[in-house]
């Protein structure tokens, strides 16, 4: 058993103990992407905490009686279940580890108490079938080991939220098949972030990168309480084909004291382009980069630090394969044509100068 | 857009000193009222790609030509199906055109039959039509050139033997032969300039539907960067400079002497002077013809010249490069490099087709489209510039026997005549010295001072962009790909004409080449100018050819008045990397030298950061 393992001992067969988010950061980082440091408390943690708490057969038999398409009947079961685990204890051992790694990266990145992000990463989430994203819980700017291990236990928790536990039933998931894994990476004190997709999302068109962006945190954006910039970029010739740059009015940022907190955005700025050109570019190399080394269209997650100089403030926090164009089977655009068809075509598409 | 329209031809009011213009012109080129129903009913737009300034008379000669040699091209010969001739008339020394409606279903029906049967054999057999192309232009142009224009009209015919030879047809009558032979055979060179031109234009635009269908948003700039041709006519007048500039080098004499600041004759007597540089003008003389007949502008005016008679401007450039080279820069554009990086760029998109079916239709119309697009960039060269330098040197000859024959006051006067008025002006020349009598009935001097000072006013005044009411979409595709007027533009030019124009501090064009940079602007309306151009300037002109292309290295973007992306500013800005935006209809009067601009090569933006103090 492994209670904990570093991003650079993982790759994507190391999915089934840290989880489809872990395992791509692994993967990322096999591939030469910059991803911020951090570790995997793997789902062997995880499974020991629950029989180390007895609490396995009560959380099976919560699962057993609930209605999946009944709200009060889910809402019911996921505060009870999380309730059991949050009051549980770790096991000491675990607790021990955990800390050890984090003191490790504390000294890594020369900083004490490292404020971390603190996410989970379900065994059965991002995979192309089953699309969980957003189902599990993420803490950010999470400081010293208290707080990571009491966040950890958290990640733990929110595998039984009641969303989480109606979509499973509805899938028939075996409850024992789905476990939960936890990551603790070096918080990015991001400028920018935002998400990109190895094609363009609404028409599956293969030869462009769209990249999303905003001020801040990237909570701002997936919560959808600001429209983002949006960025079309021909993967070839690498131009910008669209560029929309947004009225962004807030942004997720990190105050001491108050944590993450959604601030209103000075009004100067709000027009602005949260990217510049040259980032938008590297997020463009990487994206391919990435895409390359997966060999399937992807969806990544990226941020730009505030402090570093370019391009190493350019970081990749998650990535996953694609899940709507690439189920989908490919219509020809064209069908088989010679180009003398299609020259008459052209020759004979309707010319309108009548009004 | 139906509910607004631009003015009617006849509505238009031309400035006063512009009075007497329609002389300029012949009648059948004027808006006439006998045609006023169909000319109502078209839509004109001015022609700002061949015609930008006021049309001087005999430079109308070459649109006079290409109204029947492009139409009869897609309504007769290769019969494209929809689309019909495209007509013309001036209106205060301004060349309008109009794209005609689609003919009858029928008729589009037997064209389209024609068109199967005899453009696809074109494609299959290129090489070697383009082959027969090239040595029957260059017959037609050796053909002109050999046009016997007298240098005098003497007092008596030179003497001959008159026991055994009859008396030679004599100077008047070689006069009268030889204009008429000339503009034969100009007409002639035009109709030969349209064999392939809208064939290659329909390919290129079948090609890029193709495109945009597999990848859709992709940038025109994109599209030319797959068909375009590196190793074409147009730019081998460059790279003989290039070559010339290599040559002179490693003989650090010769060299020395074209780095000097001094004209181009000053230099060549210099270089007479030693065994080298004999040998290197040696070398320039056998390139000159055809790769110095290079317009200095667009080839379609007779003031441009070419660097064959501007000797200084491919000197500038010889001065420029070896300064390069002394530097330990390369200053060829590398072919191989060039047609890499394009075949990279093909490989990469096949890549991303996901269906093997359309990949192979991919393949199949990119392969014909690059056989055939390349006319566009190689007729270009035999026809607007090596044809054109060889017309109006022989103009220019019939011009300088009417100076001293006391006619013209200069050579150039002859051009303010059209050319269905220089036969009566030849004939009224040839008649006086037939009868031995000074006596021209039509006062010829006056009348090129009098057009003389039209043009200056027709400069100076600015035409509507458009005549008529627009139609709800322009989707003709030549009008759309060669002369850029699409339905938002000529919304835009609603706008203007309304005075609800955009900001005058920002310009719309073509995006047709990548990349956003800002820069001092540096405005040249002639090529002369371009000797204040420093490095690092965004260069800001009417429109460029190739003989422009040795400064694509200095700058960092290039802004135009007039062209599409298929233009010649734009294929040259892809290739050196710098960002271009074409066809803004205006930058050379809303941007001033000294004024910081932003060149947004990716959206065709051009904004006026700050304005020069």
């Amino acid at each position: 058993m492994v209670c904990i393992i570093g991003f650079e001992e993982l790759d994507k067969s190391s999915l089934p103990i840290v989880g489809g988010k872990n395992a791509s950061l692994g993967e990322l980082l096999r591939a030469g992407i910059r991803v911020p440091p951090g570790f995997a408390i793997t789902t062997d943690s995880y499974r020991e905490f629950v029989a180390a708490a007895g609490i396995g057969n009560e959380i099976n038999r919560l699962l057993d009686e609930v209605e999946p398409d009944e709200v009060p009947s889910l809402d019911r079961t996921s505060a009870a279940i999380q309730a059991l685990i949050l009051e549980a204890e770790m096991p000491a051992h675990i607790a021990a580890n955990i800390e050890q790694h984090y003191q490790a990266l504390c000294a890594r990145c020369h900083t004490e108490n490292l404020p971390v992000a603190v996410r989970s990463s379900a065994t059965a989430e991002d995979l192309p079938d089953a699309s969980f994203a957003g189902q599990q819980d993420t803490y950010l700017w999470v400081r010293g080991l208290a707080e990571v291990l009491h966040r950890a236990q958290n990640c733990w928790a929110s595998l039984f939220t009641a969303r989480a536990i109606g979509y499973r039933a509805r899938l028939n998931f075996p409850p024992d098949k789905v476990l939960i894994s936890v990551g603790v990476q070096k918080m990015v004190n991001s400028r920018t972030s935002g998400v990109m997709f190895t094609l363009n999302p609404v028409n599956g068109d293969h030869s462009k990168v769209v990249v999303e962006s905003s001020w801040g945190f990237g909570e701002a954006v997936v919560s959808g309480a600001v429209t983002p910039d949006r960025f079309v970029v021909d993967k070839v010739v690498r131009e910008v084909n669209e560029r929309v740059i947004s009225a962004k009015a807030i942004e997720c940022v990190y105050l001491p004291g108050d944590g993450v907190v959604h601030n209103d955005v000075p009004p100067e700025r709000q027009a602005q382009p949260s990217l510049h050109d040259n980032e938008l570019q590297e997020l463009v190399t990487i994206a391919k980069r990435i895409e390359a080394h997966y060999g399937c269209p992807m969806d990544i997650e990226w941020a730009i630090d505030h402090d570093l100089p370019f391009p190493e403030n350019v970081f990749i926090v998650q990535s996953r394969p694609e899940t709507v164009w690439s189920q989908r089977k490919q219509d020809h655009l064209l069908g088989q044509k010679s180009s003398y068809q299609l020259l008459m075509e052209k020759a004979l598409s309707q010319i309108q100068v009548k009004r | 857009m139906s509910q607004k329209r631009f003015p009617y031809a006849w509505e238009v009011k031309v400035p006063k000193e512009m009075e007497g213009w329609e002389e300029m012109y012949p009648d059948h080129r004027l808006f006439t009222s006998d045609r006023q129903d169909w000319d109502q009913d078209q839509f004109w737009y001015t022609d700002k790609i061949h015609a930008p300034d006021p049309m001087v008379p005999l430079d109308e000669v070459f649109h006079q030509a290409w109204q029947i040699a492009l139409s009869q091209h897609t309504t007769r010969i290769f019969c494209i199906p929809p689309a019909q001739g495209i007509a013309h008339r001036m209106l205060g020394c301004y060349l309008y055109i109009t794209a005609i409606a689609p003919p009858p279903l029928e008729i589009i029906q037997a064209k389209a039959e024609k068109f199967g049967q005899r453009t696809f054999p074109v494609f299959g057999h290129y090489e070697e039509l383009w082959g027969q192309w090239r040595t029957r232009q260059q017959e037609l142009g050796r053909e002109l050139q050999a046009v016997k224009v007298p240098k005098e009209l003497p007092q008596f015919v030179p003497d001959f033997d008159s026991a055994t030879t009859l008396p030679a047809i004599g100077p008047a009558q070689e006069l009268i032969e030889a204009f008429n032979h000339a503009v034969n055979i100009i007409y002639r060179g035009w109709q030969y300039h349209f064999t392939y031109l809208n064939l290659s234009y329909l390919a290129y635009l079948m090609f890029a539907d193709v495109a945009r269908k597999l990848f859709p948003g992709i940038s025109e700039s994109a599209i030319g960067k797959m068909v375009a041709g590196a190793d074409v006519s147009m730019f081998r007048p460059e790279e003989e400079l290039c070559r010339l500039a290599r040559l002179a080098h490693t003989r650090e004499r010769v060299a020395n002497i074209l780095k000097a600041d001094r004209s181009a004759n000053a230099k060549i007597e210099s270089l007479r002077e030693f065994e080298d540089g004999r040998m290197w003008l040696e070398s320039l003389s056998e390139v000159k013809d055809p790769w110095f007949m290079v317009s200095c502008g667009s080839g379609w005016f007779h003031y441009e010249g070419s660097w064959i008679d501007k000797l200084d401007v491919p000197f500038s450039y010889l001065k420029g490069y070896l300064e390069r080279l002394d530097r330990g820069e390369r200053i060829e554009r590398s072919l191989s490099a060039i047609t890499d990086a394009r075949d990279a760029i093909i490989a990469e998109y096949r890549g991303l087709i996901k269906s093997d079916e359309d990949r192979k239709t991919f393949e199949d119309a990119y392969n014909n489209t690059r056989t055939i697009y390349r006319y566009a960039e190689d007729h270009l060269f035999w026809v607007e510039h090596w044809f054109h330098t060889i017309w109006f040197e022989k103009m220019r000859e019939f011009g300088r026997l009417f100076v001293k024959q006391g006619v013209l006051k200069e050579t150039d006067d002859f051009f303010m005549f059209n050319r269905l008025e220089i036969p009566s002006l030849i004939e009224d020349v040839a008649t006086s010295w037939a009868l031995g009598e000074n006596i021209p009935t039509m006062k010829w001097a006056e009348k090129a001072e009098k057009r003389k000072k039209i043009l200056a006013a027709a400069a100076q005044w600015s035409p509507p962009p458009a005549l008529g009411v627009p139609p709800e979409v322009v989707a003709e595709p030549f009008t759309v790909m060669l002369w850029g007027v699409t339905t938002e533009r000529v919304t835009e030019w609603l706008e203007g004409a309304s005075g609800q124009a955009g900001s005058a501090d920002e310009l719309k064009g073509f995006a047709s080449s990548a990349g956003v940079v800002e820069g001092k602007a540096r405005v040249l309306k002639r090529l002369e100018d371009i000797v204040t151009l420093e490095q690092d300037d965004i260069m800001v002109v009417p429109n460029t050819n190739p003989a422009w292309a040795p400064i694509f290295s200095k700058i960092k973007a290039a802004v135009t008045d007039i062209g599409g992306i298929t233009s010649h500013a734009a294929i040259v800005c892809r290739e050196y990397g710098v960002p271009s935006v074409t066809g803004t209809g205006s930058a050379t009067t809303a941007i001033k030298t000294g004024d910081w601009v932003k060149v947004d090569g990716d959206r065709g933006l051009v904004t006026i950061v700050k304005r020069a103090e």
